[in-house]
Parts: C-alpha cells; sequence; structure tokens
C-alpha cells in the first residue's frame, strides 16, 4: 500500500474516532444531565404557579417581567439589592475581560452590549489573540532550557539513566509538579475564598480555565461583597496567565517524549520542529548541551518553530 | 523578552480602559431597578421579600440554562443532539457556556473528557489543515506548470484561497444565521468570530433559541462550518507563520546581504515536505 495511501486512511481513522468520541460524550453528558434537569424543570413549573396564585399579578405582566430579569441576567446585571453595588465594567473587570478574550478563554459572564464594544472585541482579538500566542510561545520557549534539558542531562549523568527513562522520569516529575501547583494548591485558594464553591467545583474551574474551555459557569470574584475584589480579579489573571504557559510547557515536554518514544511517528503525527535545525536529540547530547542552549535562545522569534494554539507543530 | 511581556501588559490595560468606556454607559442598573420598583408598585400584594427569592430562582435556573418564559414544552437542553454540541464545544475549547454540566459526576466527566478530547481534536484539525494546503499547494503547482509567472501565481493562490475561505466560513455563515436566528448582520458576523476564535463567550449561541424553528440540517451545518472553520483558521495561522518567516529571511538578506550563511538552515525549513 503507498504511503499516501496509507495516509488517508490513517486521517479518516482519525476522524471517525474523532466524531465516535463525541457521540460518546454526547450520550454519558445526556444520560447524566437530563433527569436532573428535568427535576428542576418541574420544580421551576411549581414555584411559578405557586407564585401566580398567591399574587395580584397577572401572567402577561409576570412573563413580560421574566423577560427583561432573564435579559438582565444574561448580561450580568442582576436586580437583587446588594449586586447593584459592584459595577461589571470598573477598570479590574474590564482588564479582567480583556485577558478572557485575549487568551481565548472566554466566560461569557459579562460580555459587551454595546454594538461598538462588540466591534472592538473583534477587533481587539484578531489583533490580541497572535499576540498572546507569540508571547506565550517565546516564555515556553525560553522556560523549556530551565525546566526541561538541565534536569533531564542531570538524570543521565547523575543518575546514569538511558534517555528513553530519563525523559519519561522528568515528564512525569513535571506534570506533578504542574497538576499539584496549578490544580490543587489554585484550587483550595479558590475553595476557601469562594463560600460558594466546594473543593471539586474550585478544580473543575482551574480545568475548564486552563484549557482555555471557560464554560462560565464558575467564575471567581462575581459574588457581591467581595473583599478586595480588584486584586483578586489580577491574582486569577496572573494564575492564568502562568496556567496557560505551564499547560504549553507540559504540551511540549510531551511531544517531545513522544517524539522520542517513536510514537509520533507511530501515529504519523508531526514532529517537532526544532529537532530539523538540531541535533535529532538535543536534549540527550550532555556535550552539546551548551551549544545548543546559547543557539536556540539566540534565535530570533521564528514563527516556523512556535507551537500556535490550535496545531500542535507543522 | 521582558520588553514583549511590557507590551502585552499594556495591551491589555489599553484594551480594559477602552471597554470601561464604552460598556459603562450600557450597563444601566437604575434601569432595571426602577423597573422592578414600577412592577412592585403595580402589584400591591406582593412583597419584596418574596419576589427577592423569586427572582434568585430565575437566576439559578437560566444559570443551568433553563428558561421560565412560556409553557414548558420545549425541548430539553440535554437531549442527545445538544449533548452532542455541547460534547463539541468542550473539545474544540470554544465552550459556550450556556449550557454546562450542573452535577458533580458531569463535571469530573467533563474534566476527563476534556483531557482526551482536547488533544485529539488539535491532531485532527492539524491533519486536515494540512490536507487543505496540500490541495492548495497542488493546484499552485498544476498553475505554475501552465504559466511562468512563479510568484505571481503563487501570491494569487494564497490570495483566493484567504478570500474564499473567509467567504466560505464567515460571509456565508453570516447569511444563514441572519435568516435562521433572526440576527442582525453584525450580531451574526460577532458570533461567527467569537465562535471560530474559540473565545466563545455565549451571549449569541446558535441553534439554542427555544422559541425557534430550526430545519433538521442546520445542527449538521453548524457542526461542520465549526470543525471546517476551525482547520481552516489553523490554516491561516501556519500561513501567516509562513509568511512572517519568508518575511523575517527576506528582511535578513536585505539587512546583511554579506551573510548567506544565515539564510541556508532556514530556506531548508522553510517548505517542510507534507507527510504523504
Amino acid at each position: 500500500m503507498s504511503s499516501w495511501y496509507k495516509s488517508w486512511i490513517l486521517l479518516t481513522g482519525f476522524i471517525l474516532f474523532y466524531v465516535a468520541y463525541l457521540l460518546f460524550g454526547a450520550f454519558v453528558f445526556s444520560t447524566i444531565e437530563r433527569p436532573v434537569e428535568d427535576k428542576l424543570k418541574r420544580d421551576i413549573q411549581v414555584l411559578k404557579e405557586e407564585f401566580l396564585n398567591q399574587s395580584c399579578v397577572n401572567a402577561t405582566s409576570l412573563e413580560n417581567f421574566l423577560e427583561r430579569v432573564l435579559q438582565a441576567n444574561k448580561y450580568g446585571v442582576s436586580i437583587l439589592p446588594n449586586s447593584s453595588a459592584s459595577s461589571n465594567w470598573d477598570l479590574a473587570s474590564s482588564l479582567f475581560f480583556a485577558n478572557t478574550l485575549v487568551t481565548t478563554v472566554g466566560y461569557g459572564h459579562t460580555t459587551p452590549l454595546s454594538d461598538t464594544g462588540k466591534a472592538f472585541s473583534i477587533f481587539y482579538a484578531l489583533l490580541g489573540v497572535p499576540f498572546t500566542m507569540l508571547v506565550l510561545t517565546a516564555c515556553v520557549q525560553r522556560l523549556m532550557h530551565l525546566v526541561t534539558y538541565g534536569p533531564i542531562s542531570m538524570f543521565r549523568q547523575k543518575i546514569g539513566l538511558d534517555p528513553l527513562a530519563a525523559t519519561a522520569v522528568h515528564f512525569a516529575i513535571l506534570l506533578l509538579v504542574v497538576v499539584l501547583g496549578f490544580f490543587v494548591v489554585p484550587a483550595v485558594v479558590f475553595s476557601y475564598i469562594e463560600d460558594t464553591w466546594s473543593f471539586l467545583d474550585a478544580i473543575y474551574f482551574c480545568f475548564i480555565t486552563l484549557c482555555t474551555i471557560g464554560l462560565g459557569d464558575y467564575v471567581p470574584g462575581e459574588k457581591p461583597g467581595q473583599n478586595f475584589r480588584s486584586l483578586y480579579k489580577i491574582s486569577v489573571m496572573v494564575y492564568l496567565f502562568v496556567g496557560l504557559m505551564m499547560m504549553y510547557l507540559v504540551l511540549r515536554a510531551f511531544h517531545r517524549m513522544a517524539d522520542l518514544h517513536g510514537l509520533t511517528s507511530f501515529f504519523q503525527l508531526p514532529h517537532c520542529d526544532e529537532d530539523i535545525e538540531e541535533d535529532r536529540e538535543p536534549i540527550i547530547e550532555a556535550g552539546h548541551e551548551d551549544q545548543h542552549e546559547v543557539e536556540a535562545s539566540a534565535k530570533p522569534l521564528d514563527p516556523a518553530s512556535q507551537t500556535s494554539y490550535n496545531t500542535i507543530n507543522r | 523578552m521582558a520588553l514583549l511581556a511590557l507590551a502585552h501588559f499594556m495591551y491589555q490595560m489599553v484594551g480594559a480602559t477602552i471597554f470601561q468606556m464604552l460598556e459603562k454607559e450600557a450597563e444601566d442598573h437604575n434601569h432595571f431597578q426602577l423597573e422592578k420598583l414600577h412592577f412592585l408598585a403595580n402589584c400591591t400584594c406582593l412583597d419584596g421579600l418574596h419576589m427577592e427569592r423569586f427572582v434568585q430562582v430565575i437566576r439559578d435556573s437560566s444559570k443551568v440554562g433553563l428558561s421560565l418564559k412560556g409553557n414548558q414544552t420545549m425541548d430539553s437542553f440535554w437531549k442527545f443532539t445538544s449533548s452532542a454540541v455541547f460534547a463539541a464545544t468542550v473539545v474544540t475549547t470554544i465552550g459556550y457556556g450556556n449550557m454546562s454540566p450542573s452535577t458533580t459526576a458531569g463535571q469530573i466527566f467533563c474534566v476527563f473528557f476534556a483531557l482526551f478530547g482536547i488533544p485529539l481534536n488539535m491532531v485532527v484539525l492539524n491533519r486536515v489543515g494540512k490536507y487543505m494546503l496540500a490541495i492548495e499547494r497542488n493546484a499552485c503547482d498544476f498553475i505554475q506548470g501552465k504559466t511562468n509567472h512563479r510568484k505571481l501565481t503563487r501570491f494569487m493562490i494564497h490570495l483566493l484561497s484567504y478570500l474564499s475561505g473567509t467567504a466560505l466560513f464567515f460571509v456565508m455563515p453570516m447569511v444563514v444565521f441572519k435568516q435562521q436566528e433572526g440576527w442582525s448582520y453584525s450580531q451574526a458576523i460577532y458570533y461567527c468570530f467569537i465562535s471560530l476564535s474559540t473565545i466563545g463567550f455565549g451571549d449569541y449561541v446558535a441553534d439554542s433559541n427555544p422559541d425557534k424553528y430550526y430545519p433538521e440540517w442546520y445542527s449538521i451545518l453548524m457542526a461542520s462550518w465549526i470543525f471546517f472553520g476551525l482547520a481552516w483558521l489553523a490554516l491561516v495561522i501556519n500561513h501567516t507563520g509562513e509568511i512572517l518567516e519568508r518575511l523575517n529571511t527576506h528582511l535578513k538578506h536585505w539587512w546583511s546581504p554579506e551573510e548567506p550563511s544565515n539564510a541556508g538552515p532556514v530556506d531548508e525549513v522553510k517548505e517542510p515536505p507534507v507527510d504523504g
């Protein structure tokens, strides 16, 4: 079978698996969530009827009222008494919003209401998203040397592990550190600060945020009367940025490890770009370490060797 | 490096101040408070406390995506097709948020589902993007074989692919959404952009208005639009990277023409063989 043919079959296989994965997820979500939703629906209906019975409100004016309230809710405006104090668009919140826009997290708890705001968001994101990706990749490139090459050569020399084992051990430790430092610890902090969040909710929030999915069902700093609200929001921003960087780093390290172990060739996935310009196994050759570090950090930011966000590598 | 980080931070600060200026006026707390008082004044039997509780319930239910309006004969949010759409928005990291798992089991499953789904999605999109690129390259070579203007054909092909991509993934969906969802053109294009960039606010979501009737092909069309649109966007980003790199080498050539060795290794990388 020619390799061209083979790669088409592989692609079809990937796509079919992808579709099957989505359908599987759909089935599980549907089974878990639907009964809960049905029960909530019934409870709400009952509540509404009770409300109508007790009060002198007629059905149409209630419908109008509900429509307005729901619309306001969508934009983050609530008519409950204590939430009218803080605005959704003071400087810290706007900064938070700009950050979620530019990192593509996009919670949606506040969205631009005015038409100019919407148009501005489009152009702002058009420029800001690639800019963010550039900054993140630049940081990760420099961090890689610190976090990956150094420890691996140390493993090789001091402990005497062979290259494959060294990379695997290093990756496992890196993963553990990242999970502890960027999921568990922040989750503890969040569950302490936000009183309605449990620890599980907080970990769910950290995960959904750091993957830039950003559902928006949990957003920190939204409860009314939050102390030090601006400082809190800004530190969440910093957490988001650094966390994204670490996720990128882990992904990169995993990619290189998979490369070395031959997994990428097996699945015919793209190899790490840097291998083309440098040695085949840059993280293994202890002797060439310094030279590579100097070269790599002096190299101007090559767009070709970057991982852009939604492609692994070219 | 530090300069880059500083510039990035300044960019966000500038954005923040502009957003604040634009949005502060549109957000009108007082208006809603007046409405509420008006409503209360009309209905004398209603006391404030009871209504606050009612509104809290409305709020909580709208967070999980339920609407209290009208009769409750609307379809469940978590029926199979909409759960599939939700799974797709998780895996592509769009994450609208108009529906989100409210049970703990659902949340835990969501985390693991995304853990495997997101890399899978990135791999598939990457491959599809590469194939789109290969098609474009083949077309380029074919036409270059016919004419002699190498750079011109290349430029024209790139331009054509950019334009057709924009038309296919922005302009056409804009028209379809205006017709099916009843949004204005600007809202539709705002929605297209926010979805394809995977920001996914969720203030506008196609195929989820309970008051509208959608044709059967609508959700499939939406899903393919998102899939191919994302692949095309990945392609465009890669392309832009390529172009920037070429620009970089051209500038280096022009800046220091007596150092041809600089361009050497980069030239070899410029057109990596597409895995055939």
